[in-house]
């Protein structure tokens, strides 16, 4: 204790000195933390990490798949993020991330960007509604009517009188765009319906509404909810396998030219049996090598 | 740059107090204003840097859609390309005069409560209370409301239950501790002789709170209330939560609605283009509110002061 005081303050009555340094050593250190931050931001991925960006969808997979090759590869790291398909395409295309996992297609403006696809997973959206409502079956028109707004009491679906509480995604989300793009065509969602920023909100807020209809990922429906047939198909990996069931996507890990090195090695695991035949079936989706495995 | 002030205005008054000092503390004392000088100068151009930083970035917006198009279009859809924030300032405005109503007449009782009647035994059990409600995150109070209050709303309105009453009714309770403790303030600095001449009068403590105290204590009041609504306009996660985020305007209490921030934490992780123009430009209004509402209560204590 005794060492802290300084000999030359020791006799001095102002006490001003260590409050003095310890504000210029906080003032020290937050300069210290800027600097290391931009310091970040200039450098990028090194040379012995992977970076992987973008869609929440794959997030699970991408995750427990990184946790499990850096312990095969302890000197290597993979950075793992979910910040929507988007995000993940723009940032692999800009160079600040090495993977862009994305849930949907590249958009035609995305085409020029040069990133390669390697297809992981499919992966089925799924319509759910409360489990008391008495309405299973709906056809893409009907759900087309739904989110559009058209259709906004359930007794025109055969089901109660009962208002339908219409549950969105918000735009960032990948689940949104393949929705849009495979149920809604060229009609645009109701302006009116609640806009919910995550899977988990919709089915929470579906299983305690009974009014309520939303639409997620088939591999996070529970038995909370219950999701509709479409098309007189029920939502299963069997259906989406063989391309019967209309709502679904093939889940996409974007790389910027051909995938080399460690990119390719990381790549190369997430399509190996480890990470497909567990991770990903335990996620709920379906493997991308599950169609091989059917036709052959 | 930084050390221009101190060399120029300060020796001249402190040479005499230092006068005594040894050159080594002398100069400890000189380094020690320009630490703290550093600190302030932190702060202020923090603020000046976000307010350039984000000016810059929306100013853009004033060619794109145009000025008009902006501030008074009354679609907001980021695929269509459309960009007009009156929706989404109605709907920020709406949830902020909602939580206000709520929240203003629960903080001044409770501050009334605090500087009036309560013994010190309750007041100083309440009074910490009323602070920690200060300390909590906004997703907690989110998440409240989304898990207990929502589906009541609900059940009363008819809908999902997201909209600016449930938004409003957390903010209201978020907003209390500014209000409450800065209305606690103004009572206290009412004059004693003026609450002490009222009950020598024969006034009860009502008709003293009444007619004495609120109207004595209304500038800082007032100060309070704006202060608070500068809080609900702000908050973000607790409406991103609660307010159904649905970009349209006010259709009933519990039909999805919109604001400001919220809008902003939903869009901008994917926006690029005239979109994050826009973003930013909403920032810039976000920014303009606050200061207007800053410049109100400046305004309103120097007229008081004047008085």
């Amino acid at each position: 204790m005794a060492k802290h005081t300084c000999p030359r303050a020791g006799g001095s009555p102002l006490h001003t000195r260590p409050r003095a340094v310890v504000c210029a050593g906080l003032v020290c250190v937050l300069v210290g933390a800027m600097l290391s931050l931009v310091g970040c931001g200039e450098n990028g991925s090194k040379a012995d990490e992977v970076i992987v960006n973008g869609s929440t969808t794959i997030l699970p997979i991408a995750e427990i798949a990184a946790e499990q090759y850096m312990e095969e590869n302890p000197d290597i790291s993979v950075l793992v993020s979910g910040v929507g398909s988007s995000a993940g395409i723009e940032t692999v295309s800009k160079g600040s991330s090495d993977i862009g996992a994305s849930s949907r297609d590249l958009k035609p403006e995305e085409a020029p960007l040069g990133l390669i696809d390697t297809p992981i997973a499919y992966d089925a959206i799924a319509v759910i509604v409360n489990p008391d409502n008495p309405v299973r079956e709906l056809t893409t028109e009907q759900v087309r009517g739904i989110f559009s707004g058209r259709i906004t009491n359930w007794n025109e679906l055969g089901g109660p009188d009962l208002d339908i509480g219409l549950v969105n995604r918000d735009e960032a989300s990948g689940t949104r765009e393949a929705f849009k793009k495979i149920v809604m065509g060229d009609e645009s969602f109701y302006i009116g319906a609640v806009i919910l920023p995550g899977t988990g909100q919709v089915r929470a807020v579906v299983t305690d509404a009974p009014g309520a209809v939303g639409y997620i990922s088939l591999g996070f429906v529970n038995d909370d909810i219950k999701a509709v047939t479409i098309d007189g198909i029920v939502p299963s990996e069997e259906a989406v396998v063989a391309g019967t069931y209309p709502i679904s996507r093939i889940l996409h890990c974007f790389t910027k030219g051909a995938p080399e090195g460690l990119i390719k090695d990381f790549l190369d695991y997430m399509l190996s049996p480890a990470v497909q035949d567990s991770i990903v079936r335990d996620a709920g989706f379906i493997p991308i090598t599950a169609k091989e495995a059917l036709g052959g | 740059m930084a050390d221009q002030p101190i060399t120029t205005g300060a020796p001249a008054e402190k040479k005499s107090t230092l006068k005594l000092m040894s050159k080594a503390t002398y100069a400890k004392e000189a380094a020690l204003r320009s630490v703290f000088l550093v600190c302030a100068t932190v702060a202020v151009a923090g603020v000046a840097l976000i307010f350039v930083f984000v000016g810059v970035r929306g100013w853009p917006i004033i060619q794109d859609p145009g000025l008009g198009a902006f501030l008074f279009g009354k679609v907001w859809s980021s695929s269509a390309g459309e960009f007009g924030i009156l929706p989404l300032v109605t709907g920020t405005f709406a949830i902020t005069i909602g939580s206000l109503v709520l929240g203003a007449p629960l903080a001044v009782g409770t501050a009334v409560f605090l500087s009036e009647i309560a013994s010190p035994k309750v007041r100083s059990i309440v009074r910490p209370a009323v602070e920690l409600l200060a300390g909590v995150p906004s997703v907690v109070y989110g998440f409240f409301g989304l898990i207990i209050l929502r589906p009541i709303i609900a059940d009363i309105t008819g809908g999902l239950g997201f909209g600016p009453l449930t938004a409003s009714i957390v903010l209201a309770v978020m907003i209390v501790p500014t209000i409450a403790t800065l209305t606690e303030d103004a009572l206290g600095s009412v004059v004693p002789g003026i609450r002490e001449a009222s009950y020598a009068m024969g006034a009860t403590t009502w008709q003293t709170i009444h007619k004495v105290l609120l109207p004595a204590a209304s500038v800082g009041i007032i100060d309070a209330v704006i202060l608070g609504m500068g809080r609900a306009v702000g908050e973000t996660m607790a409406v991103v939560m609660l307010a159904g985020n649905a970009p349209q305007f006010f259709k009933g209490p519990g039909e999805p609605i919109s604001t400001l921030t919220s809008q902003i934490v939903i869009d901008m992780s994917y926006a690029s283009g005239t979109h994050r123009t826009a973003l930013f430009a909403m920032a810039v209004i976000l920014f303009l509110i606050s200061m207007g509402l800053v410049a109100l209560v400046r305004l309103i204590s120097s007229r008081k002061e004047t008085r």
